[in-house]
């Protein structure tokens, strides 16, 4: 395998999916503020993604009074811990890093394996599905004060890992199914358990049709591109060398069309890309895209990289489609 | 009316001549140069076999299919089991062949010869013609070239080029009418064109474009002077891609760097074997040629195309793309970032020589639009109007070698 971003980018999902589902088991535990989704429902999991660990500051038995001090203290270290990470490598996060984005991208690889094609979803779409989450965000840090203040059950503490299909499909990876069982408990238990199974219903029909389909909603993402200004890693743009050609849109996994269309400035890092560099790899313009980490440049987009790599890649799927060189 | 016959006859059979002694001359020249190699000795031998889509296909064993521009996209040709063809000519007899009273004064030399090569032998009939509609003389040339043959129309495959590039309704017509080819070439040929036949073609042109990349890196490096770049490009269409990809890789590694003086950028109309003039020109001027972007050569074929989609939808959708998108022909309205693509290589020369040939007026526009923020960027700009004839060629070697002192 030729050293390219994309074969780095996959060695590193694979790694950081090991890592992340059952590093637990070989004695490491990176704690509970990774800014991806390394699932604490996975027993053995290496890290806690720090939505859990947002959601958990509050709790069931805990009272604002006993949060002052130790507890306060402690999760406003985690919270410096996920801005520290954040900081320092922004997006990858999730283009890179997340254990439930490569899930997602396995199904991508079906999907392209099969020949069936993708559902792009449309501007118009794509704009009223951005705020969803955003008011993910806003529900998984409203509700749990609200249990705490007993105004809610206890049961609906930690509101949207009760809902996220990583906790319903990751813990598969260990043999774990029982977060795909109704939890008949309570009427609130029934709610979540059941709404859980038709939230990952949806998700696996949704990543099989569209690529990335729940980062679309994530809000991980939302809180990531909401600590932008501190990040250290850009992707960004020289609007004079750019032609327009469309590759960089064409290759997003987020079909963000701004990468393309944008002609003012360099920003291109909008609320939904996620840092995977696969625009910057494609672009056939000599520094059109690049992908920075403060000062220092980590990758420049190349025509002569880009002739390689594309070279690569379609000789690659010549083969997958079963027909190399019979032309 | 016999004797018309005859003269007419005669007159053909005297351009036909004349043509292929302009062809020859070119080809001597080419391979007495003290730079010639035997590297070079495919591509010469490509044009000295003929630019006539039965020489290719007697080449390549394939069917040939008529193009012309740089927008039907030729990964789709090649799955249906075609070998595109580009229509070109730069010879100056098959210009003026092609050329009477009828055209207006001022029409397009590149199609003039068209014309005229159409008038000198049948081998282009019988078989189908796509054609995009870029300018206006293209729009036009099957009824010109009905005048002289009411045949001609049979053949051809209208490909409407949405002018706009931005926005997804563009995309979508464009999308239509590739989808619309597709069903015509499948229609010619009874062959499917599923996505392992496309992934197959994609992946031939890819090889391709990887080593016209390659080569144009060396002409950067002052290793491919421009005349013997034009043959490679003028080639491409001459024989099966790949045997083409075979040949250039063979002739990278002997490649070397010279050195680099008075560089420039070479843009506008595209410029077509036998017609090397104005490359020649400036070779005698002591200008190298470190890149260019025409039609007919850097962007011969797009290339950059990425297949890793792989549903049939999403290959014709992303060829469709490239080929509308990423095409830089100044028939487009929203082309404003056109100019990039010479400022974006700007560190690599000194100045820009803008070819047009009287009568190819995208590019004579274009050359006021871009003449400004070129010089606003401290190159200089060079206009060079001209068309087929060897009259202007003492003029324009003191022009150019005016500009080369400024450089």
């Amino acid at each position: 395998m030729a050293l390219t971003v994309t074969s780095l980018r996959t060695v590193t999902q694979y790694l950081s999916f090991i890592v992340f589902m059952y590093g637990g088991r070989f004695g490491v535990k990176l704690g509970s503020a990774i800014p991806c989704f390394a699932c604490p429902y996975v027993r053995g999991c290496g890290g806690q993604c720090y939505l859990m660990g947002l959601q958990g500051v509050f709790g069931v038995g805990m009272s604002f009074e006993a949060m002052r001090g130790a507890p306060l203290a402690a999760a406003l270290g985690w919270l410096l811990v996920f801005i520290i990470l954040v900081a320092a490598l922004g997006k990858t996060w999730c283009g890179w890093l997340c254990p439930f984005g490569l899930f997602q991208d396995w199904f991508s690889l079906l999907r392209r394996k099969l020949g069936v094609r993708e559902r792009i979803l449309t501007e118009k779409t794509k704009r009223a599905l951005a705020p969803i989450k955003y008011i993910l965000l806003a529900y998984l840090l409203v509700l749990p004060p609200l249990v705490t203040a007993k105004i809610l059950h206890q049961d609906f503490n930690l509101p949207f890992c009760n809902i996220c299909p990583g906790k319903s499909l990751l813990p598969l990876f260990e043999g774990n199914p029982q977060y795909l069982a109704l939890n008949l408990s309570n009427a609130v238990t029934l709610t979540f358990s059941a709404l859980l199974l038709i939230v990952t219903g949806v998700m696996l029909i949704g990543i099989f049709f569209k690529d990335r389909f729940f980062c679309v909603f994530c809000p991980l993402l939302a809180l990531i591109h909401l600590a932008k200004p501190l990040t250290f890693l850009r992707l960004s743009k020289n609007v004079d060398v750019c032609t327009g050609c469309g590759n960089c849109r064409r290759v997003c996994i987020m079909d963000i069309a701004e990468v393309s269309a944008e002609r003012g400035g360099p920003d291109v890092q909008t609320g939904e890309c996620l840092d995977c560099a696969r625009c910057a790899e494609s672009c056939t313009a000599n520094g059109a895209l690049s992908l920075k980490w403060l000062r220092f440049n980590l990758f420049s987009s190349s025509r002569l990289y880009a002739s390689r790599n594309l070279s690569r890649n379609t000789a690659g799927a010549s083969k997958n489609a079963g027909s190399a060189g019979k032309s | 009316m016999n004797a018309q016959n005859q003269r007419e006859t005669e007159r053909l059979q005297k351009t036909g001549v004349r043509v292929q002694n302009e062809i020859s001359r070119e080809l001597e020249a080419l391979r007495g140069r003290p730079d010639h190699m035997p590297g070079y000795d495919y591509f010469i031998d490509l044009l000295a076999g003929g630019i006539r889509p039965d020489v290719l296909e007697k080449r390549a064993g394939k069917p040939a299919l008529n193009l012309l521009c740089v927008q039907a996209p030729l990964e789709l040709i090649h799955a249906a089991g075609f070998l595109p063809f580009k229509i070109f000519s730069g010879s100056y007899a098959a210009d003026a062949l092609g050329a009477d009273g009828r055209l207006p004064a001022l029409t397009c030399p590149m199609l003039r010869a068209v014309r005229g090569i159409f008038r000198l032998n049948d081998s282009f009939s019988g078989r189908p013609w796509v054609l995009p509609t870029t300018c206006d003389w293209i729009v036009n040339l099957p009824r010109m070239l009905r005048m002289d043959n009411p045949q001609f129309a049979k053949w051809f495959h209208w490909l409407e080029l949405p002018h706009l590039k931005d926005g997804d309704a563009a995309r979508e017509r464009w999308l239509a009418e590739v989808f619309g080819l597709k069903k015509f070439l499948e229609k010619t040929t009874g062959v499917k064109i599923d996505r392992k036949r496309l992934a197959a073609s994609v992946a031939v042109y890819g090889r391709a474009w990887e080593a016209l990349t390659r080569l144009e890196e060396r002409r950067r490096a002052g290793a491919v002077p421009f005349v013997w770049f034009l043959i490679i490009a003028n080639s491409f269409f001459l024989d099966a891609p790949e045997q083409w990809t075979n040949a250039v890789n063979a002739l990278l590694p002997a490649l070397r760097g010279n050195e680099n003086k008075n560089r420039v950028f070479f843009a506008g109309s595209p410029v077509f074997f036998p017609n090397f003039k104005i490359p020649l020109l400036l070779e005698e001027a002591g200008l190298t040629v470190t890149g260019d972007d025409l039609c007919s050569s850097g962007r011969v074929f797009p290339g950059g195309i990425n297949a890793e989609a792989s549903s049939e939808y999403e290959m014709v959708a992303v060829l469709a793309g490239r080929y509308h998108e990423g095409c830089l022909c100044p028939t487009f309205a929203d082309n404003d970032r056109r100019i990039n693509s010479i400022l974006g290589d700007a560190g690599n020369f000194e100045g820009v020589v803008f070819h047009v040939l009287k009568g190819c007026h995208p590019y004579d526009m274009e050359s006021c639009l871009l003449e400004e923020p070129i010089t606003r960027r401290g190159l200089k700009f060079l206009r060079l109007e001209t068309d087929y004839t060897a009259e202007d060629g003492r003029n324009l070697l003191t022009r150019i070698e005016a500009f080369g002192q400024t450089l």
